[in-house]
């Protein structure tokens, strides 16, 4: 699901592209381009790096796309893959067939023969779809492949917490996916409306930020309250600083329920999000629209803060140069403070990359390819052409998303977004027991000791007759 | 003719043989396709149901009643069922008292056929754009309202939080009797243009309301194509998808439970997961949306049930 995210995030920056001509003024405060991002053009134009791992035998190989061909990283993807080809002469065999890709043609494909050598989507989706069922193989090889910089290899350039995480494991112990592009999440704000704002360091600072920005005539934070998980973020990433990477995914595979009281971290940090609701912070209008409305509302300056992912900048921006203004936000970001009792620093984060499928026919062509990718001369077309940050910390990134990055490069404990919640039993967990009592939450309906003692029932109730 | 009769006979029964040789041939491909296309698929989503299967290079396993056990206790399956049964009742009662009011009206109306015309176009709109523009016509937002709103507050009312969750299932039946009274008019105007002119004019003549005419003259004379509007009504909003999922979710992801239809579960079990689709969950939903619409359709044939008058 949030590789639609992806797409939006993407199409944004397409269209930021396209509008970059007609006006880039300078934000304020942000010191890049408002409406478009710089170096699009010299990236697609750079020569080729070098290959660092070329196959020996393989003369081509098959790539299904999770992106189409015409958003930022189909382009950069486009570059690389005409790049390897320029320099290796193996051919690609491309199909763009968008986020959907796993559900509605990977996992039907594993019935037959006609399978990809290489496909890619974010590590959640990957595992629940196509590693589970054993469609895939290990890449832990790929790890100490060549990228064409001297020496380094695929290890040395990536961040371990981007891809030695539990996720990213199948039942063998062995990882299935290089990741190449990593979301991350935060509080946006901007820069020109609310100035020398301090990272707040305690829950009372956040709020007090919120006071603040009522007190100025604003709304404190946007919300678009049609998305589920957007809405579920805010209980996630508190309650995960009390019960650590991985707490929240094991209270909810708990037979009983009971795993949400015995630790009081849960309830605490629903107590918190109570605050959030019943504070009436949240925009008016916020739980009766549809996505994007209530973040282009942000955008347009009615409310102060708005928390989303690493797309929020370019899905923000691709709005703005639509409405034919000049002048774009001057992003700012932080993470969530650190709760009262909270002992765990957690960081939210989703890697997306590649995969090699188990029946693969020219598996040592595609993990080739997956190296090169990872290649600075390739890689930087990610940040530099698609707005989004990379598991390589040396590549430049757009000044929106340096918060972001840092946050990610920080030795805080890495989770998966939502802690893996959503995938669990198939999404069936999150949309029977959780999103709705999640929903009534933030809206003020239950307070936090209802919300847990829900939470525990439902659960109960459900995995009863659930496999 | 001496022996005329008995060529005749020879004739009819060449031709017999003939009309015998070709059943097979007419008879065969229309089965084939519908055995093929229909028959067994409908036959293997059956069997489907009693299977847990992803479709991912694994092959069915049989779980019995497993599947309908959890469907049973699922509160998604739970809101499906009776949103479902909402839009069936609810959107039926509504979409055909406004035919019925369109019936009394259309017919001595000048300009009747160009009206009746317009209100077919929602039919010829993609349920998935309406959708769109309803979204779009529905905003609440304060300053900036849509268009609904716009007009409320523009009469001194206050603006409606029309895509709330709260709302939002009566929301989509308003929709749904709008966007589908059209088709309903047409085929119920069809049957009112059989009806001999004069007996309106007898009506007339012994100073008939509107009404009057409506109930004792139109009614009788259209049941049996009311019975059939009736069955067609059921069957298209048992399979109601589109604009729930369009307009109670943002679009992209299937909304929240408290919305959802019988077709939008079968959709978010295929292709809506987090991970491997769960074929077998939809077919046993979708077994359920068949006896669903077996169930009531009988039911209505037989409210509908009465003896054809002749005109």
């Amino acid at each position: 699901m949030r590789s639609t995210r992806c797409a939006a995030l993407a199409l944004a920056v397409t269209s930021a592209l396209g509008l970059a001509a007609c006006g880039s003024g300078k934000g304020d405060g942000g010191g890049e381009a408002a409406l478009a991002l710089p170096g699009v053009a010299e990236y697609l134009a750079a020569p080729c790096p070098e290959v660092g791992t070329k196959p020996a035998t393989d003369k081509e190989f098959t790539y299904w796309s999770m992106w189409t061909a015409d958003e930022p990283q189909g382009k950069v993807l486009a570059k690389a893959i005409k790049c390897f080809t320029e320099k290796t002469g193996v051919k690609v065999d491309v199909q763009w067939l968008g986020r959907k890709l796993l559900t509605q043609n990977v996992a039907p494909a594993l019935n037959t023969d006609t399978v990809p050598d290489l496909f890619d989507q974010d590590i959640s989706q990957v595992k629940a779809a196509v590693v589970a069922p054993g469609g895939t193989q290990p890449v832990e090889d790929v790890l100490d492949y060549k990228i064409g910089e001297g020496d380094k290899r695929v290890r040395d350039v990536i961040a371990p917490s981007s891809y030695d995480i539990p996720q990213n494991k199948g039942a063998d112990g062995k990882i299935f996916e290089i990741p190449y592009e990593l979301l991350g999440n935060a509080w946006w704000y901007n820069k020109d409306l609310i100035k020398d704002l301090q990272p707040p360091r305690t829950m009372d600072d956040l709020f007090a930020l919120f006071d603040k920005a009522k007190a100025d005539g604003m709304a404190a934070v946007s919300q678009d309250g049609d998305i589920n998980f957007y809405n579920a973020y805010f209980f996630t990433q508190l309650a995960a600083r009390y019960v650590g990477a991985g707490g929240l995914e094991k209270a909810a595979q708990d037979k009983t329920g009971q795993a949400w009281k015995a630790d009081p971290g849960p309830l605490k940090a629903a107590e918190l999000v109570e605050r959030l609701a019943k504070g009436g912070y949240f925009i008016d209008g916020w739980d009766a629209a549809k996505f994007p409305q209530i973040q282009q509302r942000w955008a347009d300056g009615d409310a102060a803060f708005l928390f989303v992912g690493s797309w929020g900048p370019s899905e923000t921006r691709e709005y703005l140069s639509k409405q034919g203004g000049t002048k774009g936000v001057a992003y700012g970001s932080f993470q969530f403070p650190q709760p009262e009792g909270a002992t765990h620093r957690v960081v939210e984060q989703l890697p997306i990359g590649f995969a090699v499928t188990a029946k693969a026919k020219h598996p040592e062509a595609a993990k080739a390819f997956i190296a090169y990718m990872l290649n600075k001369d390739i890689l930087s077309g990610i940040p530099a052409v698609a707005d989004n940050l990379t598991p390589r910390a040396d590549l430049a990134v757009p000044d929106s998303l340096k918060d972001v990055k840092a946050a990610l490069e920080s030795d805080a404990e890495h989770a998966i977004f939502m802690d893996g919640l959503d995938a669990l039993a198939a999404g069936k967990w999150v949309d029977n027991v959780f999103y709705p009592l999640n929903n009534d939450l933030l809206k003020g309906k239950i307070t936090a000791g209802q919300f847990i003692d829900g939470l525990a029932a439902k659960q109960a109730e459900f995995w009863k007759t659930t496999a | 003719m001496p022996g005329s009769t008995d060529v005749g006979g020879r004739a009819s029964g060449a031709h017999l043989v003939r009309k015998k040789r070709l059943f097979f041939p007419f008879f065969l491909p229309a089965v084939t396709l519908y055995v093929v296309f229909l028959v067994v698929p409908t036959l293997a989503t059956v069997a489907l149901g009693f299977t847990s299967w992803a479709g991912a290079g694994d092959t069915p396993e049989f779980t019995g009643f497993a599947n309908y056990v959890e469907l049973l206790s699922s509160d998604a399956f739970r809101y499906s069922f009776l949103n479902t049964l909402l839009y069936i009742v609810a959107g039926g009662v509504g979409t055909f008292l406004l035919a019925f009011l369109f019936t009394m009206v259309l017919r001595d109306m000048r300009g009747g056929k160009l009206i009746r015309a317009i209100l077919f176009f929602p039919n010829i709109v993609a349920p998935v754009a309406l959708g769109m523009f309803f979204s779009i016509v529905l905003i609440y937002r304060p300053n900036r309202q849509g268009l609904a709103n716009h007009l409320l507050e523009s009469v001194g009312l206050d603006a409606v939080k029309f895509l709330q969750a709260e709302n939002v299932t009566w929301v989509v039946t308003g929709c749904l009797i709008w966007a589908s009274s059209g088709f309903y008019i047409t085929i119920l105007m069809a049957a009112v243009d059989r009806i001999p002119p004069y007996l309106y004019e007898d009506a007339d003549i012994a100073g008939a309301t509107p009404w009057q005419k409506f109930r004792h003259v139109t009614l009788p004379l259209t049941w049996d194509v009311i019975g059939v509007a009736g069955v067609l009504w059921t069957i298209g909003a048992v399979k109601i998808f589109e604009l729930v999922f369009v307009l109670a979710g943002p679009g992209t992801y299937s909304p929240p439970i408290r919305a959802w239809t019988l077709g939008v579960y079968v959709f978010d079990r295929s292709f809506g997961t987090q991970g491997t689709p769960e074929y077998g969950m939809a077919c046993a939903a979708a077994v359920v949306m068949i006896l669903l619409v077996s169930v009531l359709v009988v039911l209505l044939r037989r409210l509908m049930r009465r003896d054809t008058i002749q005109f």
